[in-house]
């Protein structure tokens, strides 16, 4: 009977004690909620057009936490189409583990210019427990790019004209880069940087010999990150580079091979040597045999 | 050797029961066994994690020690039969001793891949799935092949002792005799049986030469095809069968002379067998000198980045002690020694030759391991862990295990098997009675 009372006592102040931390731990908690600093989100947008291709606006989430540039991750951001005298939800997007989000238009439609015909697009972040809120604008205006191969006295061109889409002025002044499109990155053909003369145009060479597969190039004349008119990309395909003949050994019986392709003489002369050796470790072996009967 | 009647002659060789040291050694070495069994049994649940291999040093201590078994495995290749195909008559003491020693290592390094392997359940996939371009394939079918092998060429010889060894525990222990009945063969001596028996000899004796280089060589091979520094060389064949070569002979010296002092065996391993070992170690030793010299000095001299790193690593870095060690302790002063005939007798040349064999064990530990810590290709963010590597205690009680378990095998050998050959001994013995009464 005293055994029971005193293990009820026992039972009694272990709850009071994990009650007790319980409550010291929450309290701490929250103290340590309250004192902690939120974090300010710096975020970049970019706008990218492709020509008869898909519009997106990039987007990257960074906040500088104890000195360094930190990718801030699985936030929710909301686009907004600002006018004059509205403001109109686009649509959300969340950060992905890079701290980036790509958010697609479906065309330029779906978005309004102002009186200017300049579209203002603004990211916004509401806040959260860790980061404070944070928005940030984009002002462009909406460019093409049409381009073309040309051929003059053998050589090949890369034509490009870029001009406003609203005015339909061609745009000069503007810088285009030319880059050939490559497996892992895009390889840069020409000058750095090509002027738009006054037409809105640049005439650029392509170099002979560039490999393609069956000889087709993907050419892309690009408008980078323009103050004005953002990110224009056209993509031009023309088969006049060198068709890539493929070099794959995997029909060949090579050393790399799996063992249905082994090479013919490492079948033959490791084969031959081991019937050799072995071939003479079984006469060793009858010769015991023979020893036992004589 | 002391002129000695045949009795005589069967009596001092015939095995004998373990002396108290004896059972105590053995004892000892069945403790490290059990421990390294233990490990191991600890290393299969568990799986390799608990060694400190990891995605960099993938191969450790396992088989740096694969390739020190492999390489004294060659001591049966060079002193049995080089020197019977030389005709050097004082090679009878050493050849019974060698051949075990050559049995009992080619045997462990088979062991010791396999523990290497992680899931010996899955050994089998090696031959299933076993692929001729790959050097790891030429493995597996050399180290059985040279296991047969070097059964073989410790097996025919016996044929005769084993039949002397029957008539001799006959009345005694009648057990014993009828265990040496069934492995005689039924050896009478007879002119048949001799012919066979010599012709088999000589077959084993120009056969395993070429099977001891290839299987040296494949060794070789499986770091030389590997595309890493230190590794990427064609020295490496060479190198490796010159190495063999000393470890072999080391560890030859180092258990004669044990066994001739634990079967106090004076009067038939003498000074001049000594003398003669250690001038073959001082020549093994200089070869290997120089192919040390190659295989450092060229890439040091043509110097890449990777290789300067690797070789800076070696000559002054975290390795220098091992290095300096191996190439002083292991090479420099044995050829120093050895070359004075004072260095030659049995004490000082058993003293050479553990060092030899240290040198040749750690010699294997600095080819396998600072190698595999500096790849071509850096991986970014890889665990700190993956930067170095030093054996675990499991690593280092199954290697222990398995040391020991080459050790009990030929502790176990010589137990039951006469140490020295008996008929040879005695037929030589016989010669040499007939020529000294010709003399007189």
């Amino acid at each position: 009977m005293n055994f029971s009372r005193k293990n009820i006592l026992n039972f009694r102040y272990t709850i009071l004690l994990v009650l007790g931390v319980l409550i010291f731990n929450s309290a701490s908690n929250s103290l340590y909620a309250q004192k902690t600093k939120k974090d300010r989100i710096r975020l970049n947008i970019q706008y990218v057009k492709i020509m008869d291709g898909e519009i997106y606006f990039d987007i990257k989430a960074s906040a500088r936490i104890k000195k360094k540039t930190v990718k801030i991750s699985n936030i929710n951001l909301i686009l907004y189409n600002e006018l004059e005298e509205e403001k109109i939800k686009l649509g959300e997007t969340t950060t992905n583990t890079d701290g980036e989000s790509r958010f697609f238009l479906k065309n330029i439609n779906e978005i309004r210019s102002d009186s200017s015909n300049t579209y203002n697009i603004l990211v916004s972040f509401k806040g959260n427990d860790l980061y404070k809120k944070a928005k940030k604008n984009i002002q462009f205006k909406n460019a093409n790019i049409k381009a073309k191969i040309i051929t003059k006295d053998s050589v090949n061109y890369i034509s490009a004209t870029l001009s406003d889409a609203s005015s339909k002025e061609p745009v000069a002044d503007e810088s285009l880069t030319v880059y050939i499109q490559r497996l892992f990155k895009p390889l840069r053909i020409g000058e750095e940087f090509n002027s738009t003369g006054d037409q809105g145009s640049i005439l650029v060479p392509i170099d002979e010999g560039i490999p393609g597969v069956d000889g087709n190039l993907g050419i892309e004349v690009v408008l980078n990150e323009s103050d004005d008119y953002g990110t224009v990309k056209a993509v031009v395909y023309a088969p006049i580079g060198v068709p890539i003949v493929d070099e794959s050994t995997f029909d060949q019986r090579t050393m790399w091979s799996p063992r249905n392709k082994t090479p013919i003489f490492l079948l033959i002369f490791p084969n031959l040597l081991i019937l050799g050796i072995w071939g003479f470790i079984l006469y060793l072996i009858f010769n015991l045999f023979k020893l036992s009967k004589s | 050797m002391i002129m000695k009647t045949k009795e005589q002659i069967i009596k001092d060789l015939a095995p004998r029961k373990f002396t108290k040291l004896g059972k105590i050694w053995t004892a000892l070495l069945i403790v490290v066994i059990i421990a390294g069994i233990i490990a191991y049994v600890d290393q299969l649940i568990k799986g390799q994690v608990v060694t400190n291999m990891r995605d960099y040093a993938l191969w450790g201590i396992y088989i740096s020690n694969f390739v020190f078994f492999v390489a004294t495995s060659f001591v049966g290749t060079v002193v049995v039969s080089i020197l019977r195909l030389t005709h050097k008559e004082w090679r009878t003491p050493l050849v019974r001793i060698a051949e075990v020693i050559s049995l009992a290592c080619i045997i462990m390094a088979g062991i010791t891949i396999m523990i290497d392997m992680a899931r010996p359940d899955r050994l089998l996939n090696l031959f299933i799935h076993a692929r001729l371009q790959s050097p790891i394939t030429w493995d597996v079918i050399i180290i059985p092949t040279y296991i047969v092998l070097s059964f073989l060429l410790l097996y025919f010889p016996l044929l005769p002792d084993m039949a002397i060894l029957k008539k001799y525990y006959k009345e005694n222990k009648p057990k014993l005799s009828k265990w040496y009945s069934t492995f005689s063969l039924n050896w009478t001596g007879s002119t048949i049986q001799k012919t066979i028996q010599a012709k088999s000899i000589k077959t084993i004796a120009y056969l395993i030469i070429p099977v001891g280089l290839i299987l040296q060589t494949i060794d070789a091979w499986l770091f030389s095809t590997t595309y890493r520094v230190g590794w990427s060389s064609t020295n490496m064949g060479a190198y490796f069968i010159s190495g063999a070569f000393v470890a072999g002979v080391g560890a030859l010296i180092t258990v004669v002379y044990v066994i001739r002092k634990a079967y106090k065996l004076e009067d038939y391993i003498t000074d001049l067998h000594f003398d003669k070992m250690g001038r073959l170690l001082v020549l093994a030793c200089l070869v290997y000198l120089y192919f040390n010299i190659n295989e450092y000095l060229i890439p040091a001299f043509t110097a890449s980045v990777e290789e300067e790193t690797h070789l800076n690593l070696l000559f002054f870095g975290k390795y220098d002690p091992l290095f300096w060690f191996v190439i002083i302790g292991g090479l420099i002063v044995p050829i120093i020694v050895l070359l004075f005939k004072k260095g030659r007798k049995p004490l000082p040349m058993f003293i050479i030759a553990v060092l030899v064999v240290l040198g040749s064990w750690w010699k294997r530990y600095i080819i396998v391991t600072p190698t595999l810590l500096h790849p071509f290709l850096p991986i970014q963010g890889v665990p700190e862990s993956w930067h170095h590597y030093f054996p675990s205690l499991h690593e280092w009680l199954i290697t222990g295990a398995t040391l020991a378990m080459a050790l009990l095998i030929i502790t176990m050998l010589f137990r039951y098997l006469p140490i020295i050959p008996i008929q040879r001994t005695t037929d030589e013995n016989a010669l040499l009675r007939s020529d000294k009464n010709k003399g007189l």
